[in-house]
């Protein structure tokens, strides 16, 4: 083959290769639940693995907030409609929690299928559904119909 | 098309620009002015406060607009770094050059603001989550540029291989922003959207627009300054520079 | 057109595209140096030992730090190595030779990437389940860690190559290409050393380290080409 030729068939060959085996590779791990976020009808589905730090996201449940009178252990019901998964945390919540938003709580899953949470995030914007939590409720109503 | 053309090569000469850009100036300063000035006013004075954060939340006028330019400063040096590779134009060097400390300050003010913001709301100075991390990235990725700048000799190779750099930087930029931002996601969400409605009340929010017009203007205005400054630094010895001084 | 067809008809004949030639050759050098091949290893060895010094040697708290520690080391000693990627070449006026010869460029510099991953990422990814062990990393974590490492370090330093390439003509360039290239390194370290993490939780690491991959494939486009255009900057200028 025509030496300038060649090369430029190593260019094109080597580009193709290194494209497509980079978009397969995403598209393979885009396919993974790799930031390890769980909606609650996941966990009551058994997807979510137990005993890992994992985080849970959804919409705190109205007269689901229950705290202990003498100490700071606190916990609440979080859903995403379908699913429902009861919280446990110990400590002082964000400011911006409140029932009826939305809020991640980020922590181990126990056997019975309740969440220990270490860390409890909540977002600020009244109007705001973070997107995680958007697309997991997005998905359990696509499910459901 | 030929117009374009002779337009685009009457662009790429410094003495051009620099006459062109006079004329521009004053009114670039004014707009800037004006803009910062109503939205300044508007946002601290008259816009209600936030039923959740106070009166906290109004820095949001300053670290916003500063936040964008920042980023969008980027790919202002980013395509001025990959005109002038591609057509070797020095007045695209220039404004490369002149817009990477520029950018630079704008990340750091964004930076600065942010961690202001944060110990009211967040109740801590600094956060490591998604979007500050990139912030700090991106301060990076410009000192890198005008590190790179000044390392070189030849004022040529200085903007090529800075402009290089650049651009390497802004095909890496959505890489480093989506993995830090599966890598923690803690930030309050995009308060404005490109797309569908914001989701801020339009009382806070069009002095929010304002400022970011009024910063557009202040940037445009900054880096036409620089650009003139540069000009005349690399033209001195040329005569209609020194005409000038006559 | 003619001419440039038939010059580069006649040196490229019979001769490949030099790839292999570039090859042997820097794998050459590099064995003919082999103290200085164990340099990298020797600071990823020491640094390791320095962490439990400083940090202490509670074996639980080590074990926490451990993926992102030995990641962290395998990138530094990655920087360190790279700067020299370029450097001996361009003090022997063998890298002019490169840039004026027909062939290619970014499969030359590619060869030379590749060399240089040989004789330090490689190595660097073999050697660090030692580090493990000395930082108690939970058995889990050794197969993620050596098959993160061996894409991570690739990917270094093809992205590394573009920095050396940038300032090689930069007397002192070393700091400097820490201070443009970090950045570049920072998805890398993300990925590799959270799929560490991963695999000692007892998740499935799969995803993440496909994303390295990725980055892998990602910075083959990018980095022959970026780098071959930063030599030629670096010369014309």
């Amino acid at each position: 083959m025509h030496p300038v030729r060649k090369q430029r068939l190593i260019f094109v060959l080597f580009i193709i290769t290194a494209a497509s085996t980079a978009v397969a590779l995403m598209s393979y791990a885009l396919r993974q639940n790799i930031n390890l976020f769980f909606a609650p009808s996941q966990i009551v589905a058994g997807e979510a693995p137990v005993g890992v730090r994992i985080r849970v996201g959804g919409m705190v449940v109205e007269d689901s907030f229950k705290r202990a009178a003498d100490s700071l252990d606190a916990s609440f019901v979080l859903t995403d409609g379908p699913g429902q998964t009861r919280v446990y945390f110990s400590g002082i919540l964000p400011d911006l929690f409140a029932e009826g938003e939305a809020a991640v709580a980020a922590g181990v899953l126990a056997e019975d299928g309740s969440f220990m949470a270490s860390e409890v995030l909540a977002k600020h914007d009244e109007n705001y559904t973070p997107p995680e939590v958007a697309d997991a409720m997005k998905k359990a109503h696509e499910a459901n119909q | 098309m030929a117009s374009f053309y002779q337009w685009f090569h009457r662009m790429g000469s410094p003495r051009w620009f620099y006459e062109k850009s006079g004329r521009w100036l004053p009114w670039l300063a004014a707009a800037a002015f004006l803009l910062i000035g109503t939205g300044l006013i508007w946002g601290l004075v008259f816009a209600p406060e936030d039923a959740r954060q106070g009166n906290s939340f109004r820095i949001i006028y300053i670290h916003v607009p500063a936040a964008f330019l920042a980023l969008a400063g980027y790919y202002v040096m980013a395509v001025a770094g990959a005109i002038g590779l591609i057509w070797k134009m020095k007045l695209a060097d220039m404004v490369m050059k002149s817009a990477a400390p520029l950018g630079a300050a704008l990340t750091f003010v964004a930076l600065f603001t942010g961690a202001v913001w944060g110990k009211p709301t967040w109740g801590t100075y600094w956060v490591w989550d998604a979007r500050i991390t990139s912030m700090l990235v991106l301060l990076f990725l410009y000192l890198g540029v005008m590190a790179l700048q000044h390392a070189y000799n030849s004022l040529d190779t200085a903007a090529r291989a800075s402009a290089l750099l650049a651009l390497v930087g802004t095909v890496n930029i959505p890489i480093i922003y989506k993995s830090v931002d599966w890598w923690y996601t803690l930030h309050q969400p995009a308060t404005i959207k490109l797309t569908g409605a914001p989701s801020m009340h339009p009382d806070m929010f069009r002095p929010l627009l304002l400022m970011i017009l009024g910063f557009y203007a202040f940037y445009a205005l900054v880096l036409i300054l620089n650009t003139r400054a540069e000009i005349l630094h690399r033209e001195r010895r040329t005569g209609w520079v020194q005409s000038l001084s006559e | 057109m003619p001419s440039t067809a038939n010059r580069t008809n006649r040196s490229a004949a019979g001769q490949g595209t030099g790839f292999g030639a570039i090859l042997i050759r820097d794998l050459l050098i590099a064995f003919r140096h082999r103290g200085e091949m164990a340099n990298p290893l020797i600071f990823f060895v020491m640094v390791g030992t320095l962490i439990p010094l400083a940090v202490g040697p509670d074996p639980d708290r080590l074990s926490q730090l451990a993926a992102g520690i030995i990641w962290v080391m395998a990138l530094l000693a990655s920087l360190l190595s790279i700067d020299g990627l370029f450097h001996s070449d361009f003090e022997d006026g063998s890298l002019e030779q490169l840039l004026v010869c027909p062939k290619p460029l970014w499969l030359l510099v590619l060869a030379k990437i590749l060399a240089h991953w040989l004789v330090t990422g490689l190595p660097l990814t073999l050697f660090s389940p030692v580090l493990g062990l000395m930082l108690s990393l939970p058995a889990k974590g050794y197969g993620t860690l050596v098959l993160g490492l061996a894409l991570g370090t690739a990917a270094l330093s093809l992205i590394g190559a573009i920095g050396a390439a940038l300032t090689v003509a930069i007397r002192k360039g070393g700091l400097l290409l820490s201070l443009i290239v970090m950045p570049l390194y920072m998805p890398v370290l993300i990925f590799g050393a959270s799929s560490v993490q991963q695999a000692v939780q007892g998740v499935s690491a799969s995803g993440t380290l496909a994303i390295l991959g990725a980055l892998l494939a990602f910075s083959l486009l990018l980095a022959p080409f970026a780098s071959a255009g930063a030599l030629k900057v670096g010369f014309n200028g």
